[in-house]
């Protein structure tokens, strides 16, 4: 993404802290949304995703710190422009559709209060949904919709708001896979057709990884790291951070010699040479990720496979070393069963900082 | 949101609430107490030295005591017993219970006298009676009846949204019998909503006013209310003025002590999270004896204790004199149209219009308490107004007397303002449910689609909102209809409403007339009840039957 000239940033957020009965849920957080991104915020159900969301479209005020949006600045503990007056738009995680307006007047909503007609907020409405292909639901009343349906005219109703920024509070929550799929594709169409910026909380790895032009870790309230989808996945900043944003083993080894971009690191009474970063520590016991495709069946290591499970298009094998526990994932159904010993070779590591949960 | 408008219009409507309570409530109260201090020592020794106070006083506790000890019993075994999904008539049984709400407590007293007392129905058409429905036992039975529509409802609400039907089938399904399970699950479960019952009941009981002067006052039985009345209305020295006011205060002081730490210890626990399951899920589903012996007993309870004296006022009222058998051939409509006078309908039109006005001006100040109350000085309000329920009628009607006596003496307005004070949480309480109820979310999707304040309430929260808003206008419409207790005080020449002229007429001794007027003023609060009440439960419907629609949709 090409560094955008400040003031162009849709939203940013300067050491905001929100505290809500005397804990802070959001603790000292900056960060920047640009125009056209759309930013993830990940993290565990308590980890402030919803009340930073809260804070910046207005529901709550901040304890300390500012909001701007489009370069003004919106939001200080002193004074805070209200929902209506801010440029956003909310997905709410639980729809919050209105059980007395039909979908079509649910999304004419917004246009209305712009100052809009009845009539032509209906026909601007019917556009929307249309899109969206819900169109044929236009008379429904949200008791008369599916979970699906629901969230759909909830997007509807935020896209009739024609706002820079959208905001999601872990909208797919109760979805089922396939209608997850079908919203997280239209979020992708509308994103590249309105250009506006996103920032979209979830407690799911995958969906920010793939939706996502950039991630934001949240832990108890703190960003833990903020990066690229690619960066968050592969070079985490701790452990905390790499069990969060997928699956993850953790494995002692010593690194004896290092060139750039490889490493000759001795583990399980082996040494066996590895991708992975040249400022990684020498010659003491270092803490090091493997992701699932960093190993593969086969090879010179020893192991034992204390577990299998079929999972589909792949097998996951639990191999219990001498350094620890690696999880790696094999195409089609298991070769071997629990309790064989297997060999295994690593490919590829990254080193990590601290211990497993912080904050937790 | 705590933009400047939102925050500026918050205070204002502070204000201007606050100083209504202020103006109606704190103010005369503390006049009252002004009043007292004033006498001085030796003006009380005369006042304690005055027969029958002492006697008053007790009467007024131990029956308060006694009525709160078998209402809300019999109140709480009737909603446990119309769980049961076997019971004969089950769906209509819970309204059923709640219809003699409709009755004024005035004519239930006065229709219990000419049913049961002597020369009344049962005794010339089967030569029973029951000599003491004149006198403590009477009060007791009739203030039960009509005590017990509220505590049923407490126990109904409480079961209904508290019971978790879960916690009960755990309790089956680890080997509890039904009744351990409701002596270990069910009614710890429901203490809450009992203390919150025994509460009310005990409170409404020592203010009541209607029921003791109908019934107790003739055989000698005195309350504290009773004797209000005879010494502001009989009473014409300055003692019996001071008397009244001390017993006043009296009233509100037995209140308070029994209502603030009350108040204090069940409030958070009776904030109610779950919505209330109108369907609920029936616990037993194998027939049982028990249950055609239910309907049995409610119905008998309800016969002997609202449709007998109902029919024997309305034979009263259709029988030309006392001791009349009240034969077909017998009746006649001249009771009827000897009350129907102007001036009686011109009290008529003074009840209704004050009612409607009343019922209107409450709704909307409930309704404002109701939105305050979401921050944070507004709770302090909200409790405030809460107590104001509990101030005795009597008391306030003394206080507001004294302190606007000058210039508002005798007039409408002055009862009116009576009612705003006493029957503000009426309106409140119910709008406020309501509100917690509204999901948060739903406002904030109508903020962040560009709505300001009040255009997100207006247009998200009030259709939601409607059927609450129209039940607490038809409580308080019914409940300004029917009062007596301060209109009986508060009245002047030509501002006396239809309640007390129906008193008026039974203490000059007219049964035939008083027994037309009582059937008036029930007719009159029946019939726009009813479609009122209809109304409210197509507003609720819908939303009912849309669930269910969901339920079924795939």
């Amino acid at each position: 993404m090409p560094p955008d000239p400040v003031g162009c940033d849709v939203l940013e957020v300067r050491n905001l802290t929100v505290e809500y009965a005397d804990v802070a849920a959001v603790d000292d957080v900056s960060m920047r949304v640009r125009r056209g991104e759309v930013l993830a915020l990940l993290g565990p159900s308590g980890s402030g995703k919803s009340t930073l969301l809260h804070t910046v479209a207005g529901f709550l005020p901040p304890t300390r710190g500012e909001v701007w949006l489009q370069g003004h600045r919106v939001a200080t503990p002193s004074q805070a422009q209200p929902p209506e007056r801010r440029d956003v738009a909310v997905v709410f995680q639980s729809y919050a559709l209105w059980p007395h307006l039909s979908a079509l007047d649910t999304v004419a909503y917004p246009i209305r209060r712009r100052g809009s007609g009845r009539r032509t907020a209906r026909v601007e409405a019917l556009e929307i949904l249309d899109r969206l292909r819900i169109a044929h639901l236009a008379e429904r009343k949200p008791a008369e919709l599916s979970g699906g349906e629901q969230q759909r005219v909830g997007l509807a109703r935020a896209l009739a708001r024609r706002a820079s920024l959208y905001l999601f509070d872990e909208p797919t929550a109760h979805l089922d896979t396939h209608v997850r799929g079908v919203f997280l594709d239209e979020l992708v169409v509308r994103r590249a057709a309105t250009g506006a910026g996103g920032l979209y909380a979830t407690h799911d790895a995958e969906e920010a990884l793939g939706l996502a032009d950039r991630v934001a870790l949240l832990n108890a309230g703190q960003l833990v790291q903020l990066g690229t989808p690619a960066q968050v996945y592969d070079e985490p900043v701790d452990v905390w951070a790499a069990r969060l944003t997928g699956p993850a083993s953790v494995l002692e080894a010593v690194v004896v010699d290092a060139r750039a971009g490889h490493l000759s690191i001795r583990l399980a009474g082996k040494v066996a040479g590895v991708e992975g970063p040249v400022f990684t520590p020498m010659g003491e016991p270092v803490r090091m990720l493997v992701r699932p495709g960093w190993a593969r069946l086969g090879g010179e290591l020893p192991g034992r496979l204390r577990a299998v499970r079929f999972r589909g298009p792949h097998s996951d094998h639990l191999v219990e070393t001498a350094a620890g526990e690696v999880l790696i994932r094999a195409a089609g159904p298991p070769r071997h069963a629990a309790g064989d010993e297997v060999s295994w070779t690593l490919s590829r590591v990254w080193p990590l900082a601290g211990s497993g949960a912080r904050g937790h | 949101m705590r933009s400047r408008p939102a925050v500026l219009g918050q205070r204002t409507g502070l204000l201007v609430v606050g100083s209504i309570v202020a103006l109606l409530v704190v103010l005369p109260v503390l006049r009252l107490g002004y009043v007292v201090w004033d006498e001085g020592s030796t003006g009380f020794a005369v006042l304690l030295a005055r027969p029958g106070l002492g006697e008053a006083v007790t009467n007024t506790v131990l029956l308060a005591v006694a009525v709160t000890a078998v209402a809300v019993p019999l109140g709480t075994l009737v909603a446990l017993g119309l769980r049961r999904a076997d019971v004969p008539g089950r769906r209509w049984w819970p309204f059923a219970m709640l219809l003699p709400v409709l009755v004024p407590q005035f004519v239930l007293g006065y229709s219990w006298t000419q049913a049961y007392g002597r020369g009344g129905f049962t005794d010339t058409t089967l030569g029973v009676q029951w000599a003491p429905v004149l006198g403590p036992w009477g009060v007791l039975a009739v203030l039960v009846v009509n005590t017990v529509p509220l505590t049923y409802l407490f126990a109904a609400v409480g079961l209904a949204t508290r019971a978790e039907p879960n916690l009960e089938r755990a309790a089956r399904a680890s080997g509890a019998t039904p009744m351990s399970m409701l002596r270990n699950v069910t009614l710890p479960l429901l203490r809450p909503s009992i203390a919150a019952a025994s509460v009310v009941s005990f409170v409404l009981t020592l203010e009541s006013f209607a029921i003791p002067q109908v019934m107790g006052t003739p055989a000698g039985f005195t309350t504290v209310t009773t004797t209000i009345y005879r010494d502001l209305s009989l009473g014409s020295d300055p003692v019996s003025f001071v008397e009244a006011i001390v017993l006043a205060l009296l009233l509100v002081a037995i209140t308070v002590i029994v209502v603030v730490p009350a108040d204090l210890w069940l409030g958070p626990r009776l904030r109610v999270t779950r919505v209330a399951d109108p369907e609920g899920a029936p616990i037993v589903t194998t027939p049982r004896s028990g249950s055609r012996w239910i309907a049995a007993g409610l119905g008998g309870y309800l016969l002997l204790g609202v449709a007998v004296p109902l029919v024997a006022l309305l034979a009263a009222a259709v029988t030309p004199a006392v001791g009349v058998s009240p034969s077909p051939g017998n009746w006649t409509l001249d009771n009827f149209s000897f009350v129907i006078t102007s001036r009686n309908i011109e009290a008529l039109g003074r009840s209704a219009m004050l009612a409607v006005t009343a019922a209107a001006l409450l709704t909307l100040l409930g309704g404002c308490v109701a939105v305050l109350e979401r921050g944070r000085a507004g709770r302090a309000l909200a409790s405030l107004v809460t107590l104001t329920l509990v101030l005795p009628g009597s008391t306030l009607a003394v206080a507001l007397l004294i302190t606007y006596g000058r210039w508002l003496g005798g007039t409408l307005t002055l009862i009116l303002l009576a009612y705003l004070a006493k029957l503000w949480a009426f309106a409140h309480r119910p709008i406020s449910g309501a509100l917690d109820r509204l999901p948060a979310e739903e406002l904030q999707a109508a903020r962040a689609s560009g709505a300001g304040p009040l255009t997100a309430v207006r247009t998200v929260a009030l259709r939601p909102l409607a059927p609450a808003l129209l039940g607490a206008w038809l409580v308080c419409f019914v409940t300004a209809l029917h009062e007596v207790t301060m209109s009986s005080l508060l009245y002047g020449p030509g501002s006396d409403t239809l309640a007390v002229v129906v008193l008026n007429s039974k203490e000059l001794g007219r049964i035939g007339p008083t027994a037309a007027l009582s059937v008036l003023l029930t007719l009159v609060t029946v019939a726009p009840a009813g479609p009122i009440w209809l109304l409210v439960r197509w507003l609720r419907a819908p939303r009912r039957a849309r669930a269910r629609s969901l339920a079924h949709a795939p």
